[in-house]
Parts: structure tokens; sequence; C-alpha cells
């Protein structure tokens, strides 16, 4: 074999192995068009739509649009109803809620990682992975059977005598706040786990040897180093608690309205698709802006730590 | 591991404590829910209770005599190998175009793949209905799949990213220099080196694809329910450990899931 013919591309290559060399030779756009106009389509388009419709009056029959004209009414009312006030309120509470109790019982699992050996590590992936990997719907069950009025926690307390009567649990904003940290909690474990593996290692070890106390280190040099972590993992689970309607749904009984549940029940029952989109777009527009505080948050308190070093 | 702390004080020793009981206590929360579903589906009595009475089979016998719960489950199945062949057709490319492209705008092309994951289910959900609605596609498990796989679609690219990030570019300018045409070397060369990362993003695509709610919701045909819709029902109005049962099926495919994922790429390597 010579050298001349060995950089040259094969000779018998047929022509749809040459456009597919084309295709994926890896330098140009061309591997990702595919992916970009499907994007476009079921993403970008329907986007666009959502926006016309929360605009404009419609009338649906049959699953399909008769006739739309431009509108402002649908904001404007839903601007001017109590119930859309209420309703947002109370998901955006339940949605900071969730995220401050995940980081309050998220964080400690992760210094725990950190500072674990090969098993625990082990163990702590498995148990935070696990729950991801089955359904929220099964999830949520398991605590309609643990706080339910048959539930673990009642027959409990009941055969210890602390009580006569069943609790009322579920269907309280109690049932709902709980179910919803335990099953966002692997999202926040997660991303802080993620962030304190990059730095581990010297830096503690460097701090202790300068005689930082186990507390200070976590305070001083580990949480500083870990905003990063509760940023990304807030944002996870604020935006997925804010706009879940499974836990609600099941946890908080039929008077339990969340956003995400009013825009369930105007798209699917009422089939008030302008109201609907309306719904969707405020949701959408609220979730960027906490997204937006999340993000300039992290910032400061990375900065803030950082300046307090220097 | 850290070593070597010392000045170990009162308030040290307490706040640490306090800390690790935290953890040990979520890490308890985490699990429990599951465990004691799974105790819950072989209780011999017909409504939920705790602590269970007897031990019974009947709840998992009844699970696939269940023609609509067992057809529900083949829904989702179909649907999860849809989401993710779509997003193995679809995110592999991409993902290689983002990392190897030689072109202006790999930045844009990465964060724009991302945005419909960063946009609620539900959000999506509701738009992809209307628009179909508007263009005459009813919901079917068509729409279904592909609008999931655009949702989690972000996940695979991500996931062989960062694999691809970590390859060196020089094993494939070898294969090339050897006489290999750009396919070959990406078929013989950086195709297999890829592979635990595109299984390991098989794995969370497929799991979504079989458990979505917040997109399926919106988007599923009215003649094959998926599985989480079903199942959202059959929660609200049945009282029969049934539910518990179909959990425990759910639970046991988890744990292979999980088994998979460490097999193929590990598990520590799962959020990076």
């Amino acid at each position: 074999m010579s050298d001349a013919t060995a950089f040259q591309p094969p000779p018998n290559a047929r022509l749809g192995e040459v456009i597919l060399d084309k295709l994926v030779s890896g330098r140009g756009i061309w591997p990702a068009v595919p992916a970009i106009i499907v994007l476009i389509v079921v993403a970008v388009v329907p986007f666009i739509i959502l926006l016309s419709l929360g605009f404009s009056d419609i009338e649906v029959a049959r699953g399909a649009i008769v006739s739309q004209t431009l509108s402002f009414s649908h904001l404007s009312n839903a601007l001017s109803d109590p119930l859309y006030w209420i309703t947002f309120q109370r998901s955006l509470v339940l949605a900071i809620n969730t995220t401050l109790l995940c980081l309050l019982f998220g964080y400690p699992v992760a210094y725990l990682f950190l500072i674990g050996g090969k098993w625990t590590r082990r163990l702590i992936l498995i148990l935070t992975i696990a729950p991801l990997l089955t359904s929220g719907i099964v999830r949520t069950y398991a605590w309609l059977v643990i706080l339910g009025g048959r539930g673990v926690v009642n027959s409990t307390l009941m055969s210890l005598g602390l009580i006569d009567q069943p609790l009322r649990i579920m269907n309280t904003h109690w049932a709902v706040l709980i179910g919803m940290v335990q099953i966002h909690l692997p999202v926040m474990i997660l991303p802080l786990i993620a962030v304190m593996s990059r730095h581990e290692g010297g830096l503690m070890e460097a701090s202790a040897n300068l005689g930082a106390s186990r507390l200070g280190t976590l305070r001083t040099v580990i949480l500083p180093l870990s905003a990063p972590g509760i940023g990304t993992g807030a944002a996870l689970v604020f935006t997925l608690s804010y706009t879940t309607f499974v836990v609600p749904q099941l946890l908080g009984g039929g008077n339990y309205l969340n956003a995400a549940t009013m825009i369930y029940e105007q798209v699917v029952f009422s089939l008030e698709w302008s109201k609907g989109s309306v719904s969707s777009l405020i949701l959408m527009a609220t979730c960027l802006i906490v997204l937006v505080i999340i993000a300039m948050l992290t910032n400061i308190f990375t900065r803030w730590t950082k300046g307090r070093d220097a | 591991m850290i070593k070597a702390l010392r000045t170990s004080s009162l308030g040290d020793i307490l706040g640490i404590g306090l800390v690790l009981f935290i953890a040990v206590f979520s890490l308890i929360l985490l699990i429990a829910p599951s465990i004691i579903v799974v105790i819950i589906s072989f209780d011999t009595r017909a409504f939920v209770s705790f602590p269970p009475e007897g031990f019974t089979l009947r709840w998992y016998a009844e699970v696939f005599e269940q023609t609509e719960l067992v057809g529900a489950m083949w829904t989702s199945l179909k649907v999860g190998l849809m989401v993710t062949a779509l997003c193995i057709v679809l995110g592999v490319p991409t993902a290689l175009a983002c990392v190897r492209g030689k072109f202006r705008g790999t930045t844009a092309l990465s964060v724009f793949v991302l945005v419909p994951h960063m946009v609620p289910g539900i959000v999506l959900g509701v738009a992809v209905l209307f628009a179909g609605a508007l263009v005459g596609v009813s919901p079917s498990i068509w729409l279904q799949a592909v609008s999931i796989a655009v949702f989690i679609m972000a996940v695979m690219v991500r996931t062989v990213q960062s694999r691809l990030v970590r390859l060196d570019p020089a094993l494939e300018e070898a294969a090339t220099n050897l006489g290999a045409s750009s396919f070959q070397s990406l078929r013989t060369i950086t195709f297999p080196l890829l592979l635990p990362a595109i299984l390991a993003g098989a794995v969370f695509t497929f799991v979504e694809g079989f458990d979505n709610l917040s997109v399926a919701i919106f988007t599923h045909g009215f003649r094959d329910r998926p599985l989480p819709v079903e199942l959202l029902a059959l929660v609200q109005y049945t009282s029969t450990p049934l539910v518990a049962a179909v959990s425990g099926v759910q639970i046991l495919l988890a744990i292979l899931a999980l088994v998979a994922v460490s097999m193929s790429i590990g598990l520590d390597k799962v959020n990076e």
C-alpha cells in the first residue's frame, strides 16, 4: 500500500456514503438540522400559537378552532379576577416553601455525600436516583397511604393512644407541602452533589489544616463553593413544584386549586382555550421572573462570600 | 473524605451532629414511602391501611387482569421506545454538531436545544394541543411521543455532549488519516466511545416517555391512554391496593433501570 492512496478518500465510495459523509463530518451544522426543524415545528411554533390564542376570542368545536378574533379581554379579565390572584399566589407560596424546605433537607445529604466513604456515597446515589425513576403518581400515592384516614401516621398515633379519632391530614395544604418536598428532594440533592464533588479534597483539608472546625469549614468553605448548585437545584425544584398538578390534585382534594390544576380544568374540562392560554402564559411569565430572581440571588451570594474572603 | 479536622468545640459537634441528623432523616424520607407502598401491595385487605394483615399476590394478579391498565402499560411502553428512538436520532447528531461543529453559533445551538426543557411541561403540552387543533392534528400516540421527545431531548444532548467534550478529537483524526471516511471513523471510533453516554441518555428518555404526565395529559390519544393518565384516574377513584401493586411493578422497573445505568456509565456520572 503506497502512501499516496492512503490519504485519499476511498475511491469506490458510493454516492449514499458520500452524502452521509458530508452530513456526519461533524464540522457543519448539518447533523443538527433535523432536530432544529422538529424543535421549531413542535416547540417554537406551538408557543407562538399559544401566545396568539391568549390574545384572541376563539370558538372551539369538536377539538378544533373554528374562529379567532383579536382581543385583549382574556388577559384583563384574568388580571382583574380575584380567583386568578389567589390561585397564582397560592401556587407561588407553595413552590417557594417547597424549594426552601428541599434545600433545608437536601443540603445535609449533599454534605454527608461529601464527607462520606465509598459505601455512604453509593447508598446516597441509589436513594436519590431510584425515586426519580418511579412515577410521580406512585410516589404521591404513597403519601395517600401514609397520611390517609387509616394510614400509617393515623394508625400509629391511634395505637399509641395519642389520638382517638383519625386526624384529617389529607386534603390540607400540609399534605400537599409534605408530598411536594419529598417528591422534589432528589432534584435538589443531585445538583448539590455535582457541584460539591467538583471541589472536594484539597480545599477542605487546607481549611482544616489552618485550624478551622468542621462546622466552620462547612460554613466558610463548602457553602460558598456550592452556591451554583444551590441555584440550579432551587431553579429545578421551583419550576417543577410550581407547574405540577399531580400532588395538589391527589393530596389537596377537589378544592385545592393551584395554577396547573386550574389550567388543566380550563383546557380539558371547560374547553375555555383562550383562558387556558392566558393562564399558561401567566404561569410561564411568573416562573421566568422567579428563575431570574433565583439566578440573581445566587450571583449575589457567590459574590458576597467571595468579597468577604478578600 | 476529609481527614484531620481538629479543634472540635461543643458547638461544632452539635452543629455538625444536627446537619448529619437531618441528612439521615432525609435519606429515610426518600425511601420510606416506596417501602410502605410495596408492603401495602401484598396486603390481603381490599382497602388501603397500615400495617397489613396478611400476605397475598392477588393485587399483582389483578393488575394484569385489568385490560385498561395493561393497555395503558403497552401504550406507555410504546411511547417510551418512540421517545428514546427520536431522542437518539435527533439528539446524538445535535450533540456532535454542538461539540465538533466548526461553524459560528455552536453555543446558540446548545442553548436552543435546551429551551423546550426549560418551559414547564404543562405549558408545552397545552401549546402543542392548541397548535395541533389549529392545523388539524388531533391528540394521538404520535403527537404524545413527538412532544415528549422535544421536551426531554435536552437530556440526551447534554449527556452525549459531556462525554464528547472529554473525547480526544485526535482519535478520529488518526482514523481519517489512515484512510477512513468521516462516516467510518464515526461508526468505528466515536460511536463506540459514546455508547455509554447514549445508553444512559436512553434510560432517562425512556423513563420520561414512559412516565411523563404533564405533556402527555394534553397530547395523548383518547383511545390510547398512557399509564400515568390511567393511574391518575385510578388513584382518584379506587381505594384498593391495586395501585400499590402497579407501583410495585414500577419500582421493580426502576431498580432494573438503576442497574442498567450503573453498569453502563456508573451512578456517579449521572448528573454531570
